[in-house]
């Protein structure tokens, strides 16, 4: 019934926007005319766009919660990215050429922190020679990124995105910390989460000012664009799919990998069973602990890309006034998992849908049209609550919410 | 536990008090606070390594965390300004503590009192200013605009409440994100009605014109309004049957249908009481603190959740932590002024307080090393 009411409503949406766009075309002079003429290319660009951060944070919802723990912080570790790309992005280039020292610094740091990590989930294992082959991974990552990096990106551009790695990682810290919190100590993972969010609502502004004097940062450089030769040539297609941000890439790369390793890896089979079934999975030998911390880190790595890819993608700076410029997409996120069932290619396709509502209300702004800004931007927000009295809660996870304790403990 | 002679709803309070698991929840929301302003510490000193300054306090460090929590704290004793300050937030966190408390309690995260303050502001506002001319000249009219506006606040932040508790109760629709998301709306639609139809004339700020100014009252009276209610709806919780389905519905509905209670119902009255008193919030807001509607009002929504867990819900609880937190806001202008400290400090150290109440276990864990309690 649910998914009837789900499937139904993705339906009259595109019908309806397929529809309009017709009519348009045939009726130029029309209002309808007036409105599909904004419908074009470059609002497919920016809807896909749009849907960045929150089919990222969609992304990682379904990760977490399909292991069982609902991390309703994402709107959290969307701020906190968003901010860090830019303040690192800031303070390697400074107002002149990039800083090759604190660059240095940074990836070294990074080098350090992947090292670390590695050494810490061969601890985790039973073998303690994989100590040294996970330590020396992290550290051949690196190079392979840095490199990679440099050379794709040129020596301007790669201080930005080492910025975004920064970012990335900053935020997969926050979701350690709620990992932390919620597996190690049984904390309620929606009071937990909703920290996540204060923390990052008090701390990113805070940051902010401390470094700028401002909640707003002065504008940095962003990722700019990677453009397909020939493709992009290509009429409508060429220009939203070939000419495009290398996150609005990444994205379409996310999103069938992620369904992927749900759906046919063990990992994903795991991730799974943890949320479904931990005691099932115990029994079989696998650590219930163990691949939820590793669901819950995956949550922090998309939000990170998701925040840093807002905010050194497009936008160039931070915003921290009123609900910060990531403005509740982590929420929308949140539903767009749900209006998805848990699905990467549906969270990503209820994204696209939110995303293109935010879209359109951008355009009708420029339009000048007789309704007001204030009340234009109400319309994805009014949207997730008329989808989830529609859809509903969903059928979340067996176990989700609920802490698992090894009885051998 | 308490003697038999006591009415029943005070002794149910006392019992409440003197319970084991109440005592155990009141220990570790101390030992949350405590944690969260040894860590805001630690923030407030790295902090400072990254801020511009001409004479660091210690060595690389721009702030001195305990001057900021000198400031924090004892300001309203040394500034007049800051303890008048104090008495405004506390009056309004006490309220909209007490809001969330009151959901929570329910069974359900009302997040949404933001939202329901701004509308219930909005509404207090416009009724004042348009009840106004009408009233009788002199303090009795002033107090028929004050109790009219307040009305009117909290009947329109209890039906916004209400549209997410209906969701919740007849569509399953997740209530924490529902209002979010009307927290979001609220901002956007109150600015548009202001901005549209009732704006102040030549204000350059979103903003309607002044509530008359004998219906506006100091902190002192909102103060003694707001802990009247805190002590009303703690008498309504624990001393009434009404209060027990209400506590009963939310956390097991089951149960409550088996009693004959229709939980669906309950949900949406539970959430409709949290609003009202959300939206009183608001227009005690309008007539103690500001005098009218103005864009961008202050984040009490969300310090009310603070305020609330870590009074761990409970009413009499809310009674400590409003007034801490009261000042801690109020202290932020201080450092904010005298340290050039960003304010927002107060707001990270929110998310931590948050946080650390919610894992007792950590502290359960320190307590049983620390050979502390009954170490089970």
């Amino acid at each position: 019934m649910r998914s009837l009411v789900r499937f139904a409503l993705f339906a009259v949406a595109a019908l309806g926007l397929g529809v309009l766009l017709v009519v348009g075309r045939l009726f130029p002079g029309t209002a309808v005319g007036e409105f599909a003429a904004v419908l074009d290319a470059s609002y497919a660009a920016s809807a896909l766009r749009l849907s960045v951060p929150i089919a990222f944070a969609a992304l990682g919802g379904i990760f977490a919660e399909r292991s069982g723990v609902i991390n309703i912080g994402l709107e959290g570790l969307l701020i906190v990215s968003a901010f860090t790309g830019v303040a690192v992005a800031h303070w390697l280039t400074g107002d002149g050429p990039v800083a090759v020292g604190a660059g240095v610094i940074l990836l070294l740091l990074l080098a350090l922190l992947l090292v670390i990590a590695g050494a810490a989930l061969g601890l985790l294992g039973d073998d303690r020679s994989e100590i040294a082959v996970r330590g020396g991974g992290g550290l051949l990552a690196t190079a392979v990124l840095a490199g990679l990096t440099v050379v794709l990106a040129g020596p301007t551009l790669a201080a930005t995105w080492l910025a975004f790695y920064a970012a990335v990682l900053v935020s997969t810290g926050f979701a350690l910390l709620f990992a932390v919190v919620t597996i190690e100590y049984r904390a309620d993972q929606v009071i937990a989460g909703l920290a996540v969010w204060l923390i990052a609502l008090g701390a990113a502004p805070f940051a902010s000012n401390v470094i700028w004097g401002a909640v707003n940062s002065p504008g940095v450089d962003t990722l700019g664009t990677w453009t397909t030769p020939v493709l992009s040539e290509l009429p409508v297609v060429g220009s939203v799919l070939f000419d495009a941000e290398p996150i609005v890439y990444f994205l379409l790369l996310a999103t069938p990998l992620s369904w992927y390793t749900l759906a046919h890896t063990s990992f994903g089979y795991w991730v799974r069973a943890s949320g479904e079934n931990p005691k099932a999975l115990d029994t079989a030998g696998v650590d219930v602990r163990r691949v939820r911390y590793a669901a819950v880190l995956l949550s922090g790595v998309f939000s990170g890309i998701g925040g840093a890819g807002l905010s050194l993608g497009r936008v160039g700076s931070f915003v921290g006034s009123g609900s910060t410029m990531i403005d509740g997409r982590g929420w929308i996120g949140i539903t767009a998992m749900l209006f998805g069932n848990y699905n990467p290619f549906g969270a990503f396709g209820a994204s696209l849908l939110f995303a293109s509502l935010d879209a359109l209300q951008f355009r009708l702004q420029q339009l000048d049209y007789a309704v007001p800004d204030s009340l234009m931007q109400t319309v994805p927000y009014v949207t997730v609550i008329l989808v989830l009295a529609l859809v509903g809660r969903t059928r979340t996870p067996d176990a989700a919410g609920e802490h698992y304790e090894a009885d051998e403990d | 536990m308490s003697p038999d002679w006591l009415p029943k709803p005070i002794e149910g309070v006392i019992d409440r008090l003197v319970d084991a698991s109440a005592g155990e929840r009141l220990l570790v929301s101390v030992a949350a606070l405590v944690t969260a302003i040894l860590l805001g510490g630690v923030v407030t000193l790295v902090a400072g390594v990254f801020a511009a300054c001409e004479s660091p306090a210690v060595g690389v460090f721009c702030y001195n965390p305990l001057a900021v929590y000198r400031y924090l704290f004892l300001a309203p004793l040394s500034d007049p300004f800051i303890l008048q300050e104090t008495l405004k937030n506390s009056a309004l966190l006490l309220l909209t503590g007490l809001a969330v408390a009151v959901s929570f309690r329910a069974g359900l995260f009302n997040i949404g009192t933001q939202g329901q303050l701004v509308l219930g502001a909005l509404a207090a506002a416009l009724v004042a200013v348009r009840v106004g001319p009408a009233a009788p000249a002199g303090p009795v009219g002033g107090v028929l605009i004050a109790v009219t506006a307040m009305l009117a606040g909290s009947i329109v932040g209890g039906l916004y409440a209400a549209i997410p508790g209906a969701l919740k109760a007849y569509a399953d629709a997740n209530e924490v994100i529902t209002t979010i998301m009307l927290n979001f709306i609220a901002s956007d639609v109150a600015f548009f009605l202001v901005s549209a139809y009732f704006q102040k004339p030549g204000s350059g700020s979103v903003e309607t014109r002044d509530v008359p100014a004998a219906a506006r009252f100091g902190p002192e009276i909102a103060l003694v309004l707001a802990v009247a209610l805190v002590l009303a709806t703690t008498y309504l919780l624990w001393g009434t049957a009404f209060g027990y389905d209400l506590r009963t519905a939310g956390i097991q509905p089951e149960a409550a249908d088996y009693a004959g209670v229709d939980a669906k119902r309950m949900i949406v009255t539970s959430m409709t009481l949290s609003g009202a008193i959300g939206g009183l919030g608001g227009a005690v807001w309008v007539l103690m603190s500001v005098g009218r509607w103005v864009n961008g009002v202050p984040a009490l929504g969300f310090d009310g959740i603070t305020v609330s867990v870590l009074a761990s819900n409970n009413p009499l609880g809310v009674l400590f932590a409003g007034p801490l937190f009261g000042s801690m806001q109020a202290g932020s202008l201080s450092i904010d002024f005298q340290l050039g400290v960003p304010r927002q400090l107060v707001g990270v150290i929110r998310g931590l307080v948050i946080l650390l109440v919610a894992m007792p276990e950590f502290f359960r864990t320190l307590g049983v090393r620390w050979n502390m309690g009954e170490g089970q």
